[in-house]
């Protein structure tokens, strides 16, 4: 049956990928929900919580202010909190609750801006979706509302786009940049990861950027477009200790099971141009190899193990037992996906 | 930049209830998110929220029937033993949330499960959330018809975020659920229910001696029924004893579908309250037992302790097993000062605040939701209880007191007071 679970837990949701955009850059941040979204945003799905304050609210919906759409009331509450924080942007985000009574995200946006006086960003966000869609609305966002200016290039400058701890397993900037530099990267930015909003505003003196993350490539193309700046996709993230795991891997058949272009580059590491990468999150064709594949759910990827015999999974070890009860009886290498199973690299969950 | 909000005692008293402050009433300001606030915003990250709390039911699995959003916290506790493949998901697409097509696929949803699972469950408990109570959704008739297409019992649960300040909250609906499957059957003289929290009570608790010595033979408590056959069991109990509000609702319900009366306690602090309630309790029941041993013996412990440590200056939150206004007036009265307490003002503890502006006016009064905490200075204490207080005073001695085990009664008290004197030693 689709859209059914019964090995996995469900994915890190589209609202939590756009709060991990944004986190570090000293907005007001309110999660439009009842308080469980806020909750499960903050408590599972944004590791930088526990130790980096960031000013995220829950609305605090209750169901009359559902039933009557008492917009105004959530923009009250805004403003107050403005008036005691301050803060250098709004961003309202949209749970379940606003996309079941039609939520005009648009009119909330301007009703923001007009009260508050500062940019005031309202994203559309369903709980339907996973944390790639809502990533790639705010990334979008981000550079359309802040990064304005055209400034001269400055030499050797690179911008990485979409390294979010939901995308790369990663919470602290240092572990990050650590991996870029043994990849030889200097001089980057890591945007949305110990970078300011001065750094969005000042985009477009970057000479390239390069993308991580599928979530991003929408607003890499849009900075190539309105800057000229040339983007590069790459994942320069896989840790030392998955990639001992797998290099070295004897296999005929191998299956890598995670976010695209994380997946390509193990491909690339194995050096096995053949395996297979398939995705529960976003898809793009043209990086695609032929036998590559967008999953559905779990009916789906049973359906392609008893089509085609493997030998060696890589992929988080949350489907682990999925793939053996589908009659995978190789190898089974874990390399942890946040958005699957809450699990990361430089940290472990603090609940 | 303002300060953390915050009111003292004795200000709040002289306004009066009806005129708390905004920045203490949760729906007059947006809901700060911070780790002090978990518990609030996501009751089951820690602790029972409504998809654990639907799963005490023994041997029952739960169908979480959601977008994707409101199951992602699961795999928290999805993996340890007594959870294991007792949790599935029906995920709603945006198609399903406009037409409602969802509903038409629970019993397929149903079938699955029941055909994966080697053992057949004693029940499914069918959690619905926010989507579904703004949708309208009739989920009694739809448990009924996976009841008749699968001959099983079928309980909905309603995780409903947005009604969480209604009388009927969803945390006290979901007690009423899962004593909802009791059927009617002969009362026993000596049989007896506790009801009001998921987990037991502290084995240690006095309680239960008091109970024995009054003649009880069998005292009940759902978190102590290993299978469905147990379970089936509370409904012979001559009365329930509710120790948590929340569980007044479901106790309700037994008493009307059972016939089986209850009796009210609440969990107290306060030495001399707790010898109260037992008098109550005792002439409620019509039994003789003598709990002055164990007041003496709690005297004894706070005093020691007094001794040792001193006149300590306390933080006391509201994330604990307890209420925060309430152990605050108990250090208060026993001679120790409150500097600040993390809470949220109610009906019930309203009134043990008004005691505590008259004892420590003083003492500042904060909400962990109100958004200015994000600027929260520390205040001067000696240590906190709480979990809420060890986010604001990692570097100070204290206890989190929010174990699953619930302690209660006078032992409640020592075991307080042996864990702060622990937590002090360590320093």
């Amino acid at each position: 049956m689709k859209k059914f679970l019964k090995y996995l837990s469900p994915f890190a949701p589209d609202q939590s990928g756009a709060c991990g955009v944004f986190y570090e850059f000293g907005g007001l941040i309110v999660i439009c929900d009842a308080g469980g979204c806020a909750g499960n945003i903050c408590g599972f799905d944004e590791p930088r919580w526990f130790d980096k304050k960031s000013a995220v609210f829950s609305a605090g919906l209750r169901d009359m202010d559902a039933i009557m759409g008492r917009d105004d009331k959530l923009i009250e509450k805004l403003s107050k909190a403005y008036e005691q924080l301050g803060g250098n942007f709004a961003l309202i985000v949209s749970t379940p609750v606003p996309a079941v009574i039609a939520t005009d995200m648009k009119s909330l946006e301007r009703m923001g801006e007009k009260k508050l006086g500062i940019p005031c960003i309202a994203l559309d966000c369903t709980g339907t979706h996973f944390y790639d869609n809502g990533e790639e609305k705010a990334w979008l966002r981000l550079f359309e509302t802040f990064a304005k200016d055209v400034l001269p290039k400055v030499k050797g400058k690179t911008g990485i786009l979409g390294a979010t701890p939901m995308e790369t397993g990663y919470r602290n900037f240092s572990s990050l940049k650590a991996l870029l530099e043994q990849n030889g990267y200097e001089n980057t930015l890591l945007f949305s990861m110990g970078t300011t909003l001065d750094d969005v505003r000042k985009a477009s003196e970057c000479e390239k950027n390069i993308v991580v993350s599928l979530s991003a490539l929408k607003t890499a193309k849009y900075l190539e477009e309105k800057f000229g700046i040339p983007y590069e996709i790459c994942y320069p993230f896989i840790p030392e200790e998955i990639k001992d795991k797998i290099t070295g891997v004897k296999s005929e058949n191998t299956l890598i099971i995670r976010s695209q272009i994380a997946a390509n580059e193990v491909r690339k590491l194995i050096n096995d141009p053949d395996a297979d990468c398939f995705t529960f999150f976003g898809f793009e064709k043209s990086l695609s190899s032929s036998n590559d594949k967008a999953l559905t759910g779990e009916d789906d990827l049973t359906e392609l193990l008893k089509a085609k015999k493997y030998d060696c999974i890589i992929a988080d070890s949350e489907i682990e037992k999925l793939t053996r009860d589908a009659g995978f009886e190789g190898e089974f290498i874990d390399y942890p996906e946040f958005a699957i199973s809450g699990r990361g690299f430089d940290f472990t969950q603090f609940i | 930049m303002e300060n953390a909000f915050y009111k003292t005692a004795a200000d709040i008293v002289r306004e009066g209830y009806d005129k708390l402050p905004d920045e203490l009433v949760s729906s007059k300001h947006l809901i700060y998110s911070s780790p002090a606030t978990l518990s609030f915003n996501s009751p089951g990250a820690k602790g029972f929220g409504v998809k654990r709390a639907g799963l005490a039911v023994p041997e029952s699995v739960m169908l979480l029937v959601s977008p994707g959003c409101c199951g992602r916290n699961t795999s928290l506790f999805r993996s340890s033993p007594e959870y294991k493949d007792r949790f599935f998901f029906q995920l709603l697409d945006d198609t399903d949330i406009v037409t409602g097509r969802h509903l038409m696929k629970i019993n397929d949803a149903v079938k699955e499960m029941l055909e994966s699972l080697d053992k057949r469950p004693s029940a499914i408990m069918i959690c619905i959330t926010c989507v579904d109570a703004l949708l309208g959704t009739d989920m009694e008739r739809i448990c009924r018809k996976v009841t008749e297409t699968h001959s099983i019992p079928c309980v909905a649960c309603y995780m409903y975020a947005l009604t969480r300040e209604k009388r009927l909250s969803p945390m006290a609906h979901v007690r009423t659920s899962v004593y909802s499957l009791l059927e009617k059957q002969k009362r026993e003289n000596r049989d007896m229910n506790i009801l009001g929290f998921f987990t037991s009570l502290n084995d240690n608790s006095e309680i239960y001696t008091l109970l024995k010595d009054s003649g009880i033979k069998n005292i009940r408590e759902l978190a102590r029924c290993q299978t469905f056959d147990e379970y089936k069991e509370l409904s012979k109990a001559n009365f329930n004893l509710v120790l948590n509000p929340e569980a007044r609702h479901a106790a309700l319900d037994m008493q009307k579908r059972l016939s089986i009366p209850f009796i009210e306690m609440l969990r107290l602090y306060q030495p001399d309250k707790i010898h109260n309630q037992y008098r109550l309790l005792k002439d409620a029941i019509g039994a003789s037992f003598d709990d002055t041993p164990y007041y003496e013996e709690t005297k004894k412990i706070i005093s020691d302790f007094k001794e040792k440590h001193g006149k300590l200056n306390f933080a006391v939150g509201e994330i604990l097993n307890g209420d925060a206004i309430e152990i605050a007036l108990m250090l208060v009265k026993e001679g120790f000062r409150v500097e600040c307490v993390f809470a949220t003002v109610g009906e019930l503890n309203y009134s043990f605040l008004k005691k505590l502006a008259e004892l420590s006016p003083d003492t500042k009064i904060y909400s962990n939701l109100s958004p200015t905490m994000l600027n929260y200075a520390k205040d001067d204490v000696d240590c906190y209880i709480g979990s809420d207080c060890l986010y604001y005073f990692p570097d100070k001695p204290g206890i989190e007191w929010c174990e699953d085990t619930e302690p209660f009664g006078y032992r409640g008290v020592n075991d307080l007071f042996n864990a702060l004197d622990e937590a002090l030693s360590r320093k």
